[in-house]
């Protein structure tokens, strides 16, 4: 049973080691050459003082560490991927297999729910040490002080840990996968606003002590490196995986401890045509995604007039923001064309995840009765993406709606069509994931998600890290999100932008095409 | 314009289309070095109920994913009414599909599925469709997250029956339902058939298949072994019949339809039986019969019994 959930979780596993532990240790690696001009030190120090950079970026402990200066550069992104990953994972590899029924044979065997439950949750847990152990061997492989890579392996780690044993309750708790993931990843998201106010607000800094992102901070790590905090974390966890097991003991298999109601008036609306159908699908993920942009770009839109308002007054740190990778940010435009150029990601994660809905529903059969009605291949694909790509334009509207909520709250001024005009800049990025993902899904290969994400995040992590290495300017330009103009500080690149929809338009065309010759999987 | 009050005529003009309801010529469908369908050749003339049958594995429901386009075939074609299974615009304005195992969005309830396939299907007659919601005893109120295999299988069945299209394609659809729903479905194919619909049942059923249908086609390995009536099908039975006796041994060898005799022990015989048993009856009786036993054979058995001697020399899969 571990094996089964071990061959579950290794592809997905392997690419988040990697990341947790080469982020951090190659920006490590780049400190010498970002500290050796005092100038710079002095400018890299007063960003990080500012409020707004230390909401997003969390408290700066040890800039003058490479260690430190790693922490405080990539530890709230890695401390985000693991977690998020540790989260979904564990609801895809439990709520996600009782929901099909995959597991009713599995549970004929002599082992329980709860020990099934437990197997899963030791593997998952394996993985989050496995991921906080690389993080620290690779930070001191990098040279830095063995006890901060210790204390900040440990917080990555535990992170995961944490986001596991959060994810094993809400599946406990609901009886579908989706709901179960929304929880998981809606606590996360809580754990982090609450850091992220802590750091930016002074008063209200005693926030952090309620977050375990905050604990991961406190901790230390170069710092002081301590132990308390992340005890803290290890409690907290420790009492969240009893309780999801307890409750695994507790309740029936195939149900949620969650009464949901059995019998319902007929709501039909948007069942009318299979392009209905598929718009109604669309509806919640797309009220999930919109709440986390939103609240992330309306954060952002917050900040912004602080961090453009400090750097405007000291062009000597504007200057060396510049050349430490964050462009044109003494003015709101500059720094909301910075922030909306990351849009591809969530977005285009979004598309892609539509798109495997739609491959699942042809691996599990679902799609059967309805391609049994009469309707094209072309059509049912062309349903999924037409409604995906509303949802896709319904998102990139919220996120500039809520930056220019943001930005007017904190006396800024932003004008609305600039905002709009700079999440849509980001567009053609989220058309190439969902191309990719419709060629991935026509085509009917697995991992239809992963491979729907590679232009927009797996293309901002290009960037990153080619960014973080100095790597050529050609490994840079293969990252789709390097080729978007810092809109609505300059205007749109055109010829980059139709080059992207173009190819966003022959890779969909290319997976309908295959979608209408081959064999369907139900 | 509300999508499932629309009607078609479909089963009146089905004998007036293009060609038999199932017509394929040459079907074949190979996965890499398996052959699952091989060379397949049918047709089923409009109106008729055809039963299709084989053993696991025997490629009945690929015959199937054939018929309806969901998969290409590699030699050979197949056509509905005349148009190509690949054209599934055109072809599935005529059929309705129950699949083998139904798969439901487990949000939608049963009544809201309903009316989804109503709205994307070939047309459905409601007021029919709301009298099968009570004939099946389906609670069609309850998100299909919550139905048992048999109450899908229901959801499936009751959307078919309630289309007019001119032929309905069943892939063993009785497999989840209870003795009470297996009548009811027997009761729905027989209206379907008085209202002219073609049905192609896939079965391994025998019993189910006897009950409703016309005509048989047995699949074995990807061929298709024989096409009869049920009529031809029956006289495939052999009985088998155990008897124990206190008197002399009745003398059955010679008698009509009676094979294998066979002594098992002193006062107990074995025969099969085929045909009408009142020859073998009277020669018992007048052995003092204390016990009999009548078993009929499985259709497995049926099968062995049939093809595995004189037949394609093949064994039937497990």
């Amino acid at each position: 049973m571990t094996g089964l959930a071990w061959r579950q979780v290794r592809r997905g596993a392997l690419l988040v080691v990697l990341l947790a532990a080469g982020v951090p240790a190659l920006i490590a690696t780049t400190h010498g050459r970002v500290f050796a001009d005092p100038a710079d030190v002095a400018g890299l120090r007063a960003i990080a003082a500012d409020p707004a950079i230390r909401t997003l970026f969390g408290e700066p402990l040890a800039l003058a560490d490479p260690g430190g200066f790693a922490v405080w550069r990539s530890g709230t992104v890695t401390a985000v991927l693991v977690g998020v990953w540790a989260a979904l994972t564990t609801t895809r590899t439990t709520r996600g297999q009782e929901e099909p029924g995959r597991w009713t044979a599995l549970l004929a065997g002599p082992v329980s729910l709860r020990g099934t439950t437990a197997r899963h949750l030791g593997v998952l847990a394996l993985l989050s040490v496995l991921a906080g152990a690389a993080t620290a061997a690779a930070l001191v492989l990098a040279g830095t002080d063995p006890a901060g890579a210790a204390v900040h392996g440990a917080g990555t780690g535990l992170l995961g840990l944490f986001a596991t044993a959060v994810a094993a309750g809400t599946s406990q708790l609901f009886t579908t996968r989706a709901a179960a993931s929304g929880a998981a990843v809606a606590v996360l998201g809580a754990g982090l606003l609450v850091r992220m106010v802590g750091d930016g607000v002074g008063e209200l800094s005693w926030l952090r002590w309620t977050s375990p992102f905050g604990w991961v901070q406190l901790s230390r790590p170069y710092a002081g490196d301590r132990a308390g905090p992340l005890l803290l974390l290890v409690a907290v966890t420790a009492v969240l995986a009893a309780a999801a097991l307890v409750a695994a003991g507790h309740r029936d298999v195939g149900e949620g401890l969650l009464a949901h109601r059995s019998h319902r008036p007929a709501q039909r609306g948007l069942l009318g045509s299979v392009e209905a159908f598929a718009l109604r699908r669309c509806l919640r993920p797309v009220a999930g995604w919109s709440t986390g942009v939103g609240a992330y770009y309306l954060l952002l839109g917050l900040t912004a007039v602080s961090v453009t308002g400090f750097l405007a007054g000291n062009a000597g740190v504007a200057d060396m923001a510049g050349r430490t990778g964050f462009t044109g940010l003494d003015r709101v435009e500059g720094f909301t064309a910075a922030v909306f150029t990351l849009l591809a990601v969530p977005v285009g994660a979004f598309a892609a995840a539509r798109l495997a809905a739609f491959a699942a529903a042809e691996s599990d059969r679902r799609l059967v009765l309805l391609a049994a009605a009469p309707l094209t291949r072309l059509r049912l694909l062309g349903a999924e993406v037409a409604a995906t790509t509303a949802g896709a334009l319904v998102l990139t509207a919220v996120a500039a709606l809520a930056t220019w909520v943001g930005v007017a709250a904190a006396g800024g001024g932003l004008a609305l069509t600039d905002a709009l005009r700079g999440t849509f800049n980001t567009l053609p990025v989220t058309l190439l994931c969902l191309g990719v993902a419709v060629l991935a899904a026509g085509a009917g290969l697995p991992a239809v998600t992963a491979l729907g994400c590679l232009p927009g995040a797996g293309g901002f992590l290009l960037q990153v890290l080619a960014d973080s290495v100095d790597a050529p300017a050609g490994v840079r330009g293969l990252s789709p999100v390097s080729h978007l103009a810092p809109v609505p500080l300059r205007g749109v690149d055109w010829t980059a932008a139709l080059v992207m929809t173009a190819l966003a338009v022959l890779l969909a065309l290319a997976g309908a095409a295959v979608h209408r010759r081959r064999d369907l999987r139900c | 314009m509300d999508a499932t009050t629309r009607t078609t005529p479909g089963a009146t003009t089905g004998a007036t289309r293009g060609g038999p309801a199932v017509h394929a010529v040459g079907l074949t469908k190979r996965y890499g070095s398996t052959t699952a369908v091989d060379d397949l050749h049918l047709r089923v003339p409009a109106g008729e109920v055809f039963g299709f049958l084989g053993p696991n594995g025997a490629g009945k429901s690929t015959t199937i994913r054939l018929l309806l386009g969901l998969a290409r075939p590699s030699a050979g074609s197949a056509r509905v009414f005349g148009v190509d299974a690949a054209d599934v615009e055109r072809a599935h304005r005529l059929l309705a599909h129950v699949p083998a195992d139904v798969a439901l969005w487990p949000h939608l309830t049963g009544a809201e599925v309903l009316h989804l396939l109503a709205a994307t299907g070939p047309g459905t007659d409601t007021a029919y469709r709301d009298e099968l919601v009570e004939r099946f005893a389906l609670d069609p109120g309850k998100p299909a997250r919550t139905y048992s295999t048999g109450n899908r299988q229901k959801v499936a069945l009751i959307a078919a029956f309630a289309t007019r299209a001119p032929l309905l394609v069943l892939d063993e659809p009785t497999s989840g339902l209870d003795p009470l729903m297996e009548r009811e479905f027997r009761r729905a194919v027989a209206q379907a058939r008085q209202r002219g619909q073609a049905v192609f049942l896939s079965s391994h059923q025998l019993a189910e298949v006897e009950a409703v249908c016309d005509r048989v086609g047995i699949l074995r390995a990807g061929r298709l072994v024989e096409v009869a009536s049920v009529a031809d099908l029956r006289s495939l039975h052999r009985t088998e019949v155990s008897a124990s006796y206190t008197g002399a041994a009745p003398r059955l060898s010679g008698l009509a339809g009676v094979e294998a005799v066979e002594t098992t022990a002193p006062g107990r015989v074995r025969f099969t039986l085929t045909g009408p048993p009142g020859a073998a009856l009277a020669s018992l009786a007048a052995a003092d019969v204390t016990a009999l036993a009548v078993r009929e054979p499985s259709l497995e058995e049926i099968f062995l019994d049939y093809y595995g001697e004189g037949g394609s020399g093949e064994q039937v899969r497990p």
